[in-house]
């Protein structure tokens, strides 16, 4: 028997917290008496910011080391997971890595019976509006709490790789039992309020465990893209490039259909055009390139490319002109500029009502959790200059 | 497979991908000198080197050089001062220094090079290929392949004791898959300090060290009136290294416990009574025996044949091997353009070695895996099954199977 654990995690923010619950999960699991490894998907890229990627763990009780790393090891991707960790919410959305995937389900892999465990705030109803129905039953855990981020090659130590441990002997206590858990963060650290988070975790998570059947979840509307054979294509690795179009409008450039990037994104802009002085910053300094100017001068945004980096906001010298916020707020991808001509007071009401009032900054180096800061709402029209100092988070 | 002494001689235990456990061996042969510059999979051994240098583990020079070539060149000249040095590096870096990959050859200079293989660009791949650490097949190098993380650790020793033994005097490159292997964390033993003392004697040049006490020139201009000599002293030391690789192992296993088992070059499984084998370079040899287990079920008489050491090849030892089967489906993770069969690389050299002998078994011949992509089991199986087709016609038509390829 083998046990295949997944942990979706998004590049470079989480890649050390993936690593180490990988590890810890062996480390666990061989205490146990099984046998285990870990390692990540490797055609994964995960220096580039938010992108998702996968680390794996890999555990049997009656297989020799190397049977199981034949059966796994060997592979680039994982083949199914009986367990799929989830550390970022916004991931339900679908998952794009930087190879030749497409963009996926999050539970694309979860056997029937298996679990996808997901750090997050939300409901399991509010969840399951985002992520692909299945052919089975399986079961959706949420363990509470914010994404865990920290910047390059840091390893932000805010207790959510010991919770995680605990959610996962929760959703399997055969693969690690709350009891090993413990018993190695003690060993390891000898640090009380480490056990204490595991077993506060998975108290809270054997409560949470939900079946979900084949009717819940959505369609998913993404293809997987076909390889071609080897004589299909160029010969000297030439690959047609994207063809430089540009008009004005939303969408008028031209972009790279096989890559859209968005499922990169935790947090999403959004734009008061009203407010907006058209002083072009934030098309600028875009570094994906994803605002479409228009022919009355104001820039739209193009959420199929934007991966969330929360530059615009940045740059953006009006109040509350450009606030990011939590991507599964949004059901789609569609032109904010289009909805704001067609209805401009709807427009605001729903920019508002996304935005509202909380301003949520993730501390990526230091600190725990998020951080998060009061907003205002600004009446229509009324543009309020913002002092660099102000409009730049310090 | 084997038996670890349970003694003393085992430290700890710890989780350890394919790199770190080649930092640990660097720490325990207590390097003196390192030199780094990153590139894909190679990178986490020099992460690794210097987390083990910060957290005062080890006492070494730590440069970070300005290319490869730059990295090779200064392990070769601290090797000729006297240092026990390491470098290493994956792919297109290992070939940006091959210039001095060359002459550290030439020079007789021991240093360890850890390749984590990877595929020559282009396209930007960093998956496994076995072409780059290949290149210094020709070269007069040492060249072995590890599968675990453990033997990884354990061949940094096994592979310093090798290359400075005084009747060798050779640069060793340790090959290991990208990804399958340098990415992979185990379970790793690590050995005592102490006991890796007694299984790895100081780095001693003796009178070539370059010293201002001892003047020598290292590598003068030579034309043609001694290059046909130098070649064959080179030749001598591969020649001499076989005895010194068997010697080496046997060390190892006095210390460590029954660990390796003759002919120490390669590794057999499931062989005694079978008709047919696969062999192979690298991770592979795992779904390859895994393979093995599941057609030994079915009643079939199958067998891995896993290469260690290519440099030198062990040609004597896999001739009196080989022969004794029915056929041999050599597995290449490699291509070599325009060659004889348009093959690969291992293809060429066993049915080489093969070619003295009387009765010569069938030699078939896989590409696989290239750029990283995966080799099942199926795929294993698959070869097989190839193998014992060409078994039963003893033809050697179409005999280069491409596996795992979209077509």
């Amino acid at each position: 028997m083998i046990k295949r654990v997944e942990i979706n995690y998004r590049g470079i923010f989480q890649k050390n917290l993936a690593k180490k619950i990988g590890g810890d999960i062996v480390l666990i699991a061989t205490r146990m008496g099984q046998v285990g490894f870990s390692n990540g998907r490797y055609s994964d890229s995960p220096e580039r910011n938010g992108i998702p990627c996968k680390y794996f763990a890999f555990v049997s009780p009656d297989l020799s080391e190397e049977e199981l790393e034949a059966e796994c090891g060997a592979k680039l991707d994982i083949d199914e997971a009986n367990i799929s960790v989830v550390l970022d919410d916004t991931m339900v959305k679908g998952v794009e890595p930087w190879a030749w995937h497409g963009i996926r389900p999050i539970n694309e892999k979860v056997t029937e019976g298996g679990c996808l465990l997901v750090v997050s705030r939300r409901s399991h109803g509010e969840l399951l509006k985002f992520i692909a129905k299945k052919p089975y039953n399986y079961n959706l855990a949420i363990l509470e709490g914010d994404a865990s981020f920290a910047g390059l090659w840091v390893y932000k130590d805010d207790l959510t790789r010991e919770r995680v441990l605990g959610a996962i002997a929760a959703v399997d206590p055969e693969l690690i039992s709350i009891e090993a858990v413990e018993q190695y963060l003690w060993d390891t650290t000898q640090q009380e309020h480490r056990v204490l988070a595991a077993r506060e975790a998975y108290e809270q998570v054997r409560q949470r465990i939900k079946t979900v059947t084949p009717d819940q979840g959505i369609e998913w509307s993404y293809q997987v893209p076909t390889l071609p054979k080897w004589y299909e294509f160029s010969e000297g690795v030439v690959v047609p490039a994207v063809k430089r179009e540009f008009r004005l409008g939303p969408g008028g450039q031209a972009r790279n259909t096989q890559l859209k990037r968005f499922t990169s994104r935790t947090q999403r802009p959004v734009i008061r055009f009203d407010l907006c002085i058209k002083c072009t910053l934030c098309w600028y300094d875009c570094p994906d390139e994803c605002f479409d100017p228009t022919e009355d001068g104001y820039y739209d945004v193009n959420y199929e490319y934007c991966v969330g980096c929360g530059r615009c906001a940045q740059v953006c010298p009006v109040k509350e002109c450009i606030v990011m916020v939590d991507e599964l707020r949004f059901e789609d991808n569609s032109s904010p500029y289009e909805f704001w001509k067609r209805d401009p007071e709807g427009y605001i009401r729903w920019a508002e009502e996304k935005k509202g009032t909380e301003r949520v900054v993730y501390p990526f180096v230091t600190g725990t959790g998020v951080q998060v800061l009061e907003g205002e709402r600004v009446p229509e029209g009324k543009k309020i200059m913002l002092k660099k100092k102000e409009a730049l988070p310090s | 497979m084997t038996t670890r002494a349970e003694a003393s001689v085992w430290e700890r235990e710890e989780l350890l991908t394919g790199c770190q456990a080649v930092a640990h061996g660097v720490r325990l042969a207590d390097v003196d000198v390192i030199a780094a510059y990153p590139i894909r999979p190679y990178t986490e051994v020099m992460d690794a080197i210097s987390k083990i240098i910060a957290d005062g583990e080890l006492d070494a020079e730590y440069i970070v050089a300005a290319s490869e070539h730059d990295q090779f060149e200064i392990v070769k000249h601290a090797s000729s001062v006297g240092a026990r040095a390491f470098a290493g590096s994956s792919g297109t870096g290992w070939m940006y220094g091959f210039e001095a990959l060359v002459v550290t050859a030439t020079d007789r200079l021991p240093v360890l090079f850890l390749v984590g293989n990877r595929a020559l660009d282009d396209p930007g791949a960093f998956g496994v290929e076995h072409n780059d650490a290949l290149a210094v097949r020709d070269m007069g190098w040492l060249l072995c392949w590890v599968t675990t993380p453990q033997e990884a650790l354990e061949h940094v020793l096994i592979g310093y004791r090798v290359a400075e033994d005084k009747r060798v005097m050779m640069p060793m490159a340790l090959a290991m898959d990208g990804a399958f292997l340098t990415h992979s964390q185990h379970v790793v033993r690590i050995p005592t300090k102490e006991a890796v003392r007694r299984f790895l004697p100081p780095y001693d040049l003796g009178e070539r060290r370059l010293h201002p006490d001892n003047p020598i020139s290292i590598a003068p201009q030579v034309n043609e009136d001694w290059v046909m000599e130098i070649r064959r002293q080179n030749w001598e030391a591969a020649r001499r290294a076989r005895q010194v690789i068997v010697e080496a192992y046997r060390e190892f296993n006095a210390i460590f416990g029954d660990v390796y088992s003759p002919p120490y070059y390669f590794e057999e499984f499931m062989t005694e009574d079978a008709e047919v084998v696969l062999i192979g370079l690298g991770t592979v040899a795992r779904p390859g025996r895994t393979a093995v287990r599941r057609l030994r079920e079915k009643g079939q008489k199958v067998g891995y044949i896993n290469l260690r050491w290519f440099r030198p090849f062990p040609t004597v030892e896999l001739r009196e091997s080989l022969r004794r089967f029915r056929a041999v489906g050599v597995i290449d993770r490699d291509f070599a353009h325009g060659s004889p069969d348009d093959g690969g690389a291992l293809l060429h050299e066993v049915r080489s070695c093969l070619y003295p002998a009387r009765e010569r078994p069938v030699v078939v011949n896989f590409i696989s895996g290239l750029g990283g992509r995966d080799i099942s089991i199926a795929d294993c199986i698959k070869m097989f099954e190839i193998t014992q087709e060409a078994a039963r016609k003893d033809s050697l038509d179409g005999f280069v199977t491409w596996v795992g390829l979209r077509e």
